[in-house]
């Protein structure tokens, strides 16, 4: 069998049906964008649902007058917990700066109080690996226990919510991913099919002289597989343009100052996906096209 | 070389072939007649597998084309050449693009198969057209063509259904000449043909068909 003869084949298969072949293309093309665009909402959520998850810290909120035994205490014990990566104790002057820096407006309320209202507290920062909800809720109770805490808090609630909404998503893409590859294989087939048929007289002609039905399959697989590429591809070039312009605009809006980190991304794999899955889904339907030319006996 | 043994078949309720029998040895020639519909096309297509006998065993070179699997008849054709009435060319390729395609399909090495082609070309007088396409060729120069691709893999076996069926008397001549002078070169010929010139012209064995069954088996002159 010549690698090259095969190849030439394919590429005058897809000279002589460059209509079919175009409309193969951009219709693989815009299926693949509607799948690229879920995958890539679904990665960014996630990214955004990872960030926000290693920030989440726990507050243990110290009973008023909390003596420093009670404080070394907590973060003794604090050092011997797996789910505490470090502690840092928050004095009742700390608490009531932090909370003028951050809400000017509100910090003239306390200055008509005779004490200091807010409570001295260790803020714990935790290992990725106990950021579930399940492994947080005990960690709470473990500390909640501890003499001198009156209150742990944590805002999980909402990164929980997320997270929900991104296994969602996971689900989401997985069945529209599925309905899309359907799509697509089916628009490929009938462009291979197309294809063997305007060369109908021509695999006669190749079984006549003694051609196996994968020597007539092979161009017509290379053809669905160049086809799914370039789909593929033009489909990485949409989602790439509209995905820059979309984030210049977001970087121009000023709303992500300070948070960059989670702007939206477009990792590498996805440019990878993108071409890969083109070129499965017409190599693989392709072969479904010719699976007969390899069974037939005329 | 092909045996047949008690071979039937049917399209519908038309018996296409009925219980027929007779054996070609190696480098015979040997000439199917009969009228339209006598079952010549059908023979041929039972003996390299396009068809399968609905009773019946054919022996080609020792394997039972009835039994053999569809993966298998590629490799049973690659040792005969097929010349049909219709042409079968590739139009839009040159001739010399027609006639390696075989060679191609077994791996016959770049070199190797050019210089095959050259000479198949020039033994059927065609070897000045090979950039030629073929779609612009005479009918003559078309089964010419179909002869070279026949034999460019040097078959045993040469089958050949009405190769003359589109030619004038003229062109008919120089046809059977060529498979004259291929036969005499020790390839074992089956030719299908009603034609009486073509008959005479070749001085083979003639195995008349009439209505699917072998009435005459006449050895050839000598």
């Amino acid at each position: 069998m010549r690698p090259l003869y095969l190849l030439r084949e394919a590429m005058h298969n897809l000279r002589v049906n460059r209509g079919n072949v175009l409309i193969g293309i951009v219709t693989t093309a815009f299926t693949l964008v509607c799948f690229g665009v879920f995958v890539l909402l679904y990665l960014n959520l996630k990214n955004v649902t990872g960030t926000l998850q290693s920030d989440i810290e726990v507050i243990v909120y110290l009973e008023p007058g909390a003596s420093e035994q009670v404080v070394s205490l907590v973060q003794k014990r604090l050092d011997t917990e797996p789910a505490a990566v470090t502690s840092t104790f928050v004095s009742k002057e700390q608490a009531l700066q932090e909370f003028s820096e951050q809400f000017p407006e509100e910090s003239l309320l306390l200055e008509g109080m005779d004490a200091n209202p807010l409570p001295a507290s260790v803020v714990v920062n935790l290992s990725p690996r106990f950021l579930d909800t399940e492994s947080l809720s005990a960690f709470a109770e473990r500390l909640k226990q501890l003499p001198g805490v009156t209150h742990v808090a944590y805002s999980q609630d909402w990164v929980d919510t997320l997270t929900l909404v991104v296994s969602y998503f996971e689900l989401g893409a997985v069945v529209i991913g599925l309905i899309l590859a359907m799509a697509t294989v089916t628009i490929i087939a009938n462009t291979i099919r197309l294809s063997l048929h305007t060369r109908k007289e021509e695999i006669e002609i190749l079984r006549l002289i003694g051609a196996t039905g994968v020597f007539i399959a092979i161009p017509y697989v290379i053809e669905g597989t160049i086809l799914g590429a370039m789909g593929g591809g033009l489909s990485l070039a949409l989602l790439k343009g509209v995905f820059e312009f979309f984030r210049l605009e977001l970087n121009a809006s000023g709303w992500f100052v300070g948070v960059e980190h989670i702007l939206p991304i477009f990792p590498r794999q996805v440019s990878f996906l993108l071409v890969m899955t083109g070129m499965l889904l017409g190599c693989g339907s392709s072969v479904l096209s010719v699976f007969g030319l390899m069974k037939a006996r005329n | 070389m092909i045996q047949l043994f008690h071979v039937s078949k049917f399209y519908d309720r038309c018996v296409a072939l009925d219980d027929v029998s007779f054996r070609i040895d190696k480098g015979e020639c040997v000439i199917l007649t009969g009228p339209s519909g006598a079952g010549k096309t059908t023979l041929l297509k039972v003996i390299f597998g396009a068809e399968i006998p609905d009773a019946g065993q054919i022996l080609v070179q020792n394997r039972n084309v009835a039994r053999l699997r569809g993966g298998a008849i590629p490799y049973l054709r690659r040792t005969m050449g097929i010349v049909l009435q219709n042409f079968q060319l590739l139009q839009k390729k040159t001739v010399y693009e027609n006639v390696v395609l075989p060679l191609i399909i077994q791996g016959v090495k770049r070199r190797e198969a050019r210089q095959r082609v050259m000479d198949v070309l020039k033994a059927v007088g065609m070897d000045h057209k090979q950039r030629v396409r073929t779609g612009v060729l005479s009918a003559g120069e078309q089964q010419r063509i179909c002869i070279a691709r026949a034999i460019v893999n040097s078959p045993i076996l040469l089958l050949a259904d009405e190769p003359t069926g589109n030619l004038d008397a003229d062109l008919t001549i120089e046809i059977v000449e060529l498979f004259r002078r291929i036969h005499a070169e020790g390839t074992t010929i089956l030719l299908a043909t009603h034609n009486q010139q073509v008959v005479e012209q070749m001085n083979g064995r003639v195995v008349h068909l009439q209505e699917g069954r072998v009435v005459t088996d006449t050895e050839a002159d000598s």
